[in-house]
């Protein structure tokens, strides 16, 4: 895992952290502990802070299962204000590794998480962009 | 102590005839046993009052027992206190640090299990009041601590073992509610037409592990209130949730995932 490197945002407004890890399932528990510090330091309510973990959890799982051999799964979480915006990404060999959205997995997504999009970029990466809210939101 | 001292108040001539017998004396197991047997039910209160918080209460009573003997062993009434003084923090003491040492999967320093235990609590006394899981600034105003101890505390939590579920859930308390629920969040997987065959591999689960994540991924509930609904800490439904998780996604992975 590289360093936790804080930039500015293009967008402006928000402090970001960026972790970048090899894309390897054994290094999840490490992305998914700074979800959790960084949704519990926003004050998230007990619920949201573990919602916003396990989706974090779901999304890189989701991830390293497509990425290309020895690519790096690179976790941006953006914190603004009231909501925590995460984008995870991971290196794919072709447009035939994607991710599925009429899975499970995606529905613990969709459940877990405010917001949830995938994003592909022309079969050279894949990633999965989610928004969790601070307040509770049943779903 | 005057309503505990008339129910136990048989037993105070026999501890003063116990503190001052001679290890040797043959009547001493007998006198041992007889109060140990009798003081026993101060055990099972205390080991109760620490029940639902992640250990087995039939551990809980045998280490409150333990606590007993000890005390009972320790006890001087020429001392001038009286037993209960004396007994009930010697066995909550033995208690509490059955949960320091047996709980934890990971060193954790002392002072944050004891604040994880204190998390617990004024976690479930806030989620009744607010209708909804607490923040960790709620938290710290309940127990005025620095919110920054409440975060530690939450991580220290992260690292307590997790128990099993049949353990947690062997009372069975509200299970016919739970049917219900489970029932409708059944509906509504029916109305999701997936690709993988979820269904069989939700079957494989422990009804109880099936019903947590039926209730969260398909009965739109909260984990403060599957927590309520279940009878278990809001914390235990998350760390359920997150092994349970893991756990289909091994079950369900390959073909389902890339594709």
């Amino acid at each position: 895992m590289s360093a936790v490197e804080p930039t500015g945002t293009p967008g402006g407004g928000g402090s970001v952290v960026e972790v970048r890890t090899s894309a390897t399932a054994a290094l999840i528990p490490t992305i998914r502990a700074v979800a959790s510090d960084l949704a519990a330091r926003a004050d998230f309510d007990l619920d949201a802070i573990s919602d916003l973990r396990m989706a974090v959890d779901e999304a890189c799982a989701t991830l390293v299962d497509v990425a290309s051999p020895g690519s790096a799964l690179q976790c941006s979480f953006t914190v603004h204000g009231n909501v925590i915006e995460v984008e995870a990404r991971v290196d794919t060999a072709g447009p035939e590794s994607t991710v599925s959205t009429d899975t499970f997995g995606w529905r613990v997504l969709q459940t877990l998480a405010d917001e949830v999009e995938l994003r592909t970029d022309g079969g050279r990466s894949v990633g999965i962009l989610l928004n969790k809210r601070a307040d509770p939101t049943p779903r | 102590m005057s309503a505990a001292d008339s129910e136990y108040g048989h037993l105070t001539p026999l501890l003063s005839e116990y503190s001052g017998i001679a290890a040797e004396d043959p009547r001493r197991e007998r006198l041992r046993d007889q109060l140990v047997t009798g003081f026993l039910p101060i055990a099972q209160h205390i080991a109760r009052r620490f029940a639902h918080r992640g250990e087995p209460l039939d551990d809980l009573v045998q280490v409150a027992t333990v606590g007993l003997i000890n005390a009972v062993d320790r006890f001087s009434p020429d001392k001038g206190s009286d037993f209960f003084s004396f007994a009930v923090p010697t066995i909550s003491g033995e208690v509490r640090r059955h949960f320091r040492d047996q709980g934890w999967s990971m060193r954790v320093p002392r002072r944050l299990k004891d604040m994880h235990v204190s998390i617990n609590s004024a976690v479930s006394e806030l989620s009744q009041q607010l209708g909804r899981a607490p923040k960790p600034t709620e938290i710290a105003e309940r127990l005025d601590v620095p919110v920054a101890d409440v975060l530690e505390g939450l991580e220290a939590s992260e690292a307590y073992r997790s128990s099993s579920l049949d353990e947690m859930l062997s009372s069975e308390q509200g299970s016919a509610t739970v049917g219900e629920l489970v029932g409708e969040a059944d509906a509504e997987l029916d109305r999701v037409d997936y690709r993988q065959a979820l269904r069989p591999v939700l079957a494989e689960l422990a009804e109880r592990e099936r019903t947590i994540v039926m209730l969260r991924f398909f009965g739109n509930m909260t984990q403060t209130q599957i927590a309520e609904q279940v009878g278990i800490s809001q914390m235990h439904v998350s760390r359920l949730l997150t092994q349970t998780l893991g756990r289909l996604r091994s079950r369900l992975d390959p073909d389902t995932r890339t594709g």
